[in-house]
């Protein structure tokens, strides 16, 4: 499946040049100040250049650099660093340790509305903000009807910006950006506000944007948006960075840590041995028969088992596919689909299950199989193994159902149409 | 400092837009208000002065009358007051604007400073047209002479201003005291009464704070067409050392404001 947005991939070759950000060691200190004397040895270590204050770290030892047409989405936590450290690059905030490094004009959208006047109208605020962004009063003249035009938010351009409903404050805020086409566009968390047809907009602008070789630095709780922007990611942990790379492996190991983080139900403990049916040995394996630990979209899963039974008799068995976070995908028994496992010897049942290319999205699971007495009714044994499915796709959900798609039958006027 | 007021001279344009708007813009009476106060100020001294405390002025004011003698030094006193305090406010009450959007923080004070000597110049050059009009002996001509007090006079409140803001943002309770020491100030300062009625043992205190010497200098100008003088270079000099050093004390303290927003 390919992406919906042309992406301008970095070119190699003659790197410094291009380099728009570069970041080395970056870290961030917010000095404690609760008490008044708090503040006055602050305020006396700062002029005097000693840092033995009182402080709080909110970011540390961060490096990375951002080519031109590169962009480059932040994901994390709450509190994980991410809007300091995009303050630090639009020059917000001054670094504690480390060096920055921005070539080129910056656009920054921090938080809702970033610079405006809540008594001023609309129309005075974009005079401002395009002043905040070193446009003359001339040059902002000339601009400001398209400005109008793309926030598109009628006759109340004309109104003070506290009557605004923060969506709208944030497509005022997104139209001066746009006015100024910065080589570097900083945005924090704003898309998620505009509604449905501004979003599109807005990442239509953004897709022209990126392929005029613009550089975009977003950071979004929304996957999605990173997903489809960025061609690289980076999450930052604690503030720190937890992993930097291509947009589709972050996102994705970051929506498995949080599968994980969010998952809180435990597998059973291991029953008494003896005197009910137990599972003995179980393995993922491929199709020919090596263990598999990571399955590549495509490749077949095979799940074999050796169960052990008390009283010679066949157990039921039970596999389980579960998400990490312990969303269930898809069980089955071994009565309701007629299977009966080999008997190997007095007490043990060899058993396997084979998957044709099973259609896992990307992702964590946990493959789990249970013994069941000989009717089916009581469970008594879990074991468990970890997979994790790898891949490029957009698709929603769990497992990639078969479809196709075809020309409709549908046509207006028919029933069915509104 | 110059580069950087040359650089971003539209953002500035645009704050002291912003400040003289939000001043007045918002309220009914609009730009009145720069005016009603110190013409309530000046009404309520002279009725004190010239009618519960029956001051006979001496014979340098050029034969003005008090109304006239002390509307010379309270318009300036004004700009600076005010100037100062509003600067002081300046990176606080822009909180909002710099913990967002990077630019020189310094803009934001000297952007308080001008609009506060703007609506007051303005307000000032119309007391003296009118004192000039009842029969005052206000010389006209020598009116733009003032600039060469008051640009020092706005020079040194940025650099005042810019000392205190950054105060005020680190440690927030510096206003309380600055209100103060503006009150003591005033009345230190030979606005309402001459040097002359000081007593000697008081009046080297008195010439060490530069505004005494402005008052006099301001009052000779404006009540006895008197020109400029070469001493009077010394304002600039002491205006252009507490501008650099009270800048350099904002510039050290200036990264770190978003840190205390």
């Amino acid at each position: 499946m390919s992406r919906p947005f042309s992406r301008v991939t970095p070119v190699a070759a003659d790197a410094d040049a291009s380099v728009l950000v570069a970041l080395e060691g970056v870290g961030k200190d917010y000095p404690k100040v609760s008490a008044g004397g708090d503040r006055l040895r602050t305020l006396w270590g700062l002029l005097a250049g000693h840092a033995d204050i009182p402080r709080f770290r909110a970011l540390q030892g961060v490096s990375a650099s951002v080519r031109r047409g590169e962009s480059l989405g932040l994901v994390g936590e709450n509190g994980a660093g991410k809007s300091t450290l995009l303050k630090i690059i639009a020059g917000v905030v001054k670094p504690s340790a480390g060096s920055v490094r921005v070539a080129g004009r910056i656009g920054a959208l921090l938080e809702l509305g970033s610079g405006f006047h809540p008594e001023y109208t609309g129309r005075e605020n974009i005079y401002l903000a395009a002043a905040l962004m070193g446009l003359s009063r001339r040059e902002t003249r000339e601009k400001v009807d398209a400005i109008i035009a793309f926030a598109d938010i009628g006759q109340h351009i004309e109104e003070p910006i506290k009557h605004y409903s923060s969506g709208m404050a944030v497509r005022l805020g997104f139209a001066v950006a746009t006015a100024l086409t910065p080589d570097i566009l900083i945005t924090d968390e704003v898309l998620a506000v505009g509604d449905e047809s501004f979003q599109k907009k807005c990442i239509r602008w953004l897709e022209r944007y990126l392929g005029d070789g613009g550089t975009l630095l977003p950071c979004s709780h929304s996957m999605y948006h990173v997903q489809t922007l960025c061609s690289r990611a980076m999450w930052l942990h604690e503030g720190a960075v937890r992993l930097d790379g291509d947009s589709f492996d972050v996102t994705r190991e970051y929506l498995t840590y949080h599968e994980e983080k969010g998952r809180g139900e435990k597998p059973a403990p291991r029953a008494a041995e003896g005197l009910v049916p137990l599972i003995r040995a179980m393995r993922v394996e491929r199709a020919d028969g090596t263990a598999l630990e990571v399955l590549s979209a495509g490749d077949d899963m095979v799940l074999q088992g050796l169960a052990w039974s008390p009283d010679g008799r066949a157990p039921v068995l039970l596999f389980g596919i579960v998400r990490a976070d312990g969303t269930p995908v898809y069980g089955a028994h071994s009565n309701d689909d007629g299977f009966e496992p080999l008997r190997v010897d007095e007490h043990h049942f060899a058993f396997s299950a084979h998957f044709p290319a099973p259609g896992l999205l990307p992702g964590k699971y946990a493959v789990r199989v249970h013994a069941l007495d000989p009717e089916g009714l009581r469970l008594f044994d879990t074991q468990e193994r970890q997979i994790v499915v790898t891949g490029r796709t957009r698709d929603y959900g769990l497992v990639r159902l078969a479809h196709s798609w075809k020309a409709g039958t549908l046509r207006p006027g028919a029933a069915g149409t509104p | 400092m110059s580069a950087t007021v040359y650089t971003h001279r539209w953002l500035l344009a645009s704050f002291v837009r912003r400040e003289l708007g939000t001043r007045y813009a918002g309220s009914v009476s609009g730009a009145a208000w720069a005016l009603l106060h110190p013409l309530a100020l000046l009404a309520v001294y002279a009725f004190i002065f010239t009618t519960v405390f029956r001051v006979q002025l001496p014979l340098g004011a050029g034969g003005a009358s008090y109304t006239a003698f002390a509307a010379v030094m309270l318009w300036p006193w004004i700009m600076f007051s005010e100037g100062v305090t509003r600067g002081m406010e300046s990176i606080q009450s822009n909180a909002g604007l710099i913990r967002k959007v990077a630019f020189p923080h310094a803009l934001l004070v000297y952007a308080a400073v001008v609009s506060s000597f703007a609506v007051h110049a303005l307000g000032f050059v119309a007391v003296l047209v009118v004192l000039a009009v009842l029969g005052e002996p206000v010389h006209l001509v020598r009116a733009p002479l003032t600039l060469a007090f008051l640009v020092p006079l706005a020079i040194a409140a940025v650099g005042v201003a810019a000392v205190l803001a950054a105060l005020q943002t680190l440690l927030k309770d510096v206003g309380q005291v600055v209100s103060i020491g503006l009150t003591v100030l005033f009345y230190g300062t030979p606005i309402l009464y001459p040097l002359a009625f000081v007593p000697d043992s008081m009046r080297p205190w008195m010439a060490a704070n530069p505004l005494t010497g402005m008052a006099e200098r301001l009052r000779e100008v404006l009540l006895t067409g008197g020109g400029l003088v070469p001493g009077d270079l010394w304002l600039w000099v002491i205006a252009l050392a507490v501008a650099w050093a009270g800048l350099r004390f904002f510039e050290r303290l200036s990264p770190h404001f978003e840190d205390f927003l």
